[in-house]
């Protein structure tokens, strides 16, 4: 059931390397915390019941709810609908996510140890490389923060892989989302008024 | 037996073309053409002569003929569910793929040779974005050949759903996915080419064969009903069962390619063609997902 989830979370990854607009990501996004979701219900088998709830709600009210929400109300007051500053065709892109996966299943396997499985670290490593490659690629802020967040789902994955034998590691994983996710989208929700330009001209 | 899979490919692909335009009729509340419509149009090409333009040559008259016979050993190799496919031999996906390759080169070639500057325009993008569409039905075979151990069609579909492999139900859904994908860039259907558009700039397929008529023209409408049913019967064979007995392989057949064909239809009714530049991209993605299935099955299988 885990890898089925994992692939289809895999999935999601190649998508967020080929689409153009930015609702489109935050859908992806908030389909990754859905998946996130049900892959720490159905692979943290060892963790108590209290902290398997905890983790469950965390990743559907925050990933899935709130941080899509927050995202789509900046897209609705900014005006800023599609990822036209590209600093590359999204056919490379697109290009540098197939290597990615495969450099990433390489990393994966000299890494190998018994605790960790290579699925879970290979589609994590991915992730990890997916969000960087989107906030090099891309000019936009909004996409920087899009990137960031595909980031921290990406730590996640690695805190669920391991999360059976330190089961802390996903608390303080659960702890920089809240964090940062609430500074970066309250920062960006504060300062953005609706009749200002501003984020289109937002670089770094 | 093994003649009897060929047979409702033959059939499925009869009726495949004028099912989607029904359902693209009824989705625009037209009243619309008959299922025996694209029927009609071919008996009347067979009835019309041929013309050729002085600039082409040879290639050109000769080349949809050994398009069309191409996709007819494609089909060939096709296992209709448990019973095998006419030709079987192992790495014989390898060789569907190449022959279907072959086609096209000549294809190619035949609207290079009309000399058009439209038609090499054609030619190109063809070129292009089947060199692109080929390593996702490669790499999505490959991992098959590596969850049965087989290389053959009929071996990787006579193992397939009685491997006991825990994971055929990821291969069989991104398998779904690609080879349905693929079928659209195949066989020239929106969103990557509109059979239906009028202005040669945006065309792919439809601007190669404008100087082809009558006989020839038919062989070529025929060619790419015959591709259509290939990708159908392949997606059927993907998700039957194996130990079916024939009665409800028939049905479930029927039912892939209706759905098939239903959904094919509704994408052209609701979904706008791809911008020309947009396409590579779109193609790719769908080589992307078989490869992520592809590594998965690789670490999985270790």
């Amino acid at each position: 059931m885990v890898n089925y989830l994992i692939v289809l979370f895999a999935v999601t990854n190649i998508f967020f390397a080929s689409a153009e607009r930015i609702s489109i990501y935050i859908r992806l996004i908030a389909m990754q915390g859905l998946l996130l979701c049900g892959i720490a219900l159905a692979g943290l088998s060892e963790v108590n019941l209290g902290n398997l709830i905890f983790i469950a709600a965390e990743t559907i009210v925050f990933k899935t709810v709130i941080m899509p929400y927050l995202l789509f109300r900046i897209v609705k007051t900014s005006g800023v609908t599609k990822v036209h500053r590209l600093s590359m065709p999204a056919f490379y892109n697109l290009l540098f996510s197939i290597f990615a996966l495969l450099i990433s299943a390489m990393i994966a396997k000299s890494m190998l140890t018994g605790f960790v499985s290579s699925v879970f670290m290979t589609v994590a490593l991915y992730t990890l490389f997916v969000g960087l490659l989107l906030i090099v690629t891309h000019r936009l802020i909004v996409s920087h923060i899009i990137g960031f967040m595909i980031t921290e789902n990406a730590v996640f994955l690695f805190s669920v892989a391991v999360g059976n034998e330190m089961p802390m590691l996903i608390n303080i994983g659960i702890l920089l989302d809240i964090f940062a996710g609430v500074l970066i989208l309250g920062f960006f929700g504060l300062r953005i008024r609706s009749n200002t330009n501003e984020i289109t001209k937002l670089k770094d | 037996m093994r003649l009897l899979g060929f047979l409702f490919l033959i059939v499925s692909a009869l009726l495949i073309p004028g099912f989607i335009l029904r359902i693209k009729s009824i989705a625009a509340g037209r009243k619309g053409p008959g299922i025996w419509q694209p029927y009609r149009d071919i008996a009347i090409l067979f009835a019309k002569g041929q013309v050729f333009s002085n600039t082409s040559g040879l290639i050109f008259q000769i080349a949809p003929a050994i398009n069309l016979s191409c996709i007819i050993a494609a089909a060939m190799l096709l296992p209709f569910g448990r019973y095998g496919s006419l030709i079987s031999f192992d790495g014989d996906f390898v060789y569907f793929l190449y022959i279907l390759a072959l086609g096209r080169f000549f294809s190619i070639i035949s609207a290079l040779d009309t000399g058009s500057s439209f038609e090499g325009m054609g030619a190109s993008r063809e070129a292009l974005f089947s060199m692109l569409a080929e390593p996702a039905f490669f790499i999505l075979f490959a991992a098959l050949a590596i969850v049965t151990g087989h290389t053959s069609f009929s071996g990787i579909f006579s193992e397939y759903t009685i491997s006991g492999d825990h994971n055929i139900l990821i291969m069989t859904l991104i398998g779904v996915f690609v080879l349905f994908q693929s079928s659209l860039v195949e066989t020239c259907r929106v969103p990557v080419d509109d059979p239906k558009t009028h202005l040669e700039l945006t065309m792919i397929h439809e601007v190669m064969i404008l100087d082809n008529s009558g006989f020839d023209k038919a062989l070529i409408h025929i060619s790419t009903y015959l591709k259509q049913a290939i990708y159908g019967l392949l997606i059927y064979n993907l998700i039957t069962p194996f130990k079916l007995n024939l009665v409800f392989q028939i049905i479930i057949f029927v039912l892939v390619q209706a759905l098939y064909a239903i959904t094919a239809g509704l994408i052209e009714s609701f979904r706008a063609r791809n911008k020309m530049n947009r396409n590579p991209k779109f193609i790719l993605t769908i080589s992307a997902v078989a490869w992520i299935a592809f590594v998965i099955i690789l670490i999985l299988k270790k």
